[in-house]
């Protein structure tokens, strides 16, 4: 059903389901093999502190089993954020 | 082998009997299945068959083969035409 082109995420902002703004989209990990999206690579917001999530850099790896939704903002649960996978 | 999707923007796409498709422009995901959908392929090779004027077609990603330096799909006789006549 929840169908989308990849351009159309290019500077989404991504928030968690308590609305807190967790940063901008910058790029997706897929697996080729099998074609699942893996993770979404997110650059954090001045304002969310990423310890203790996965990081690289100044990117931060959110797993897309945490996106609950994708319309006008990537909605993600705040739990799933720290699993890695 | 894990990539960043913006990787397969641009990258030709083939058919196993090596026949030009297209660039890949886009690439769909299915949000609740987690994986990809498909691919959106435009700059297409006017050969491959009877396009009625569409500027780009989606490559449902069950019949990706292999993705490299090229994307390789299967070829399906009837949808593509090759230089080969078909059996």
């Amino acid at each position: 059903m929840s169908k989308i082109f990849c351009r159309a995420l290019a500077k989404k902002k991504v928030m968690s389901n308590d609305g807190m703004l967790i940063g901008t989209i910058k790029n997706i990990m897929v697996d080729l093999g099998t074609g699942q999206v893996v993770d979404l690579i997110v650059k954090p917001d001045e304002s969310f502190k990423p310890d203790g999530y996965r990081t690289d850099g100044d990117k931060m790896f959110v797993p897309f089993e945490a996106v609950k939704d994708i319309k006008d903002y990537i909605v993600v649960d705040r739990y799933l954020l720290k699993k890695s996978s | 082998m894990r990539t960043q999707i913006t990787e397969l923007f641009g990258l030709h796409v083939y058919t196993d009997r090596a026949v030009y498709v297209g660039n890949v422009d886009d690439v769909v995901i299915d949000v609740d299945g987690k994986k990809i959908d498909s691919l959106a392929v435009g700059n297409l090779n006017p050969e491959i068959g009877d396009l009625k004027g569409y500027k780009g077609i989606r490559i449902p990603f069950r019949i990706v083969k292999s993705i490299g330096d090229i994307v390789l799909i299967r070829h399906i006789a009837g949808v593509f035409r090759s230089s080969q006549k078909d059996e």
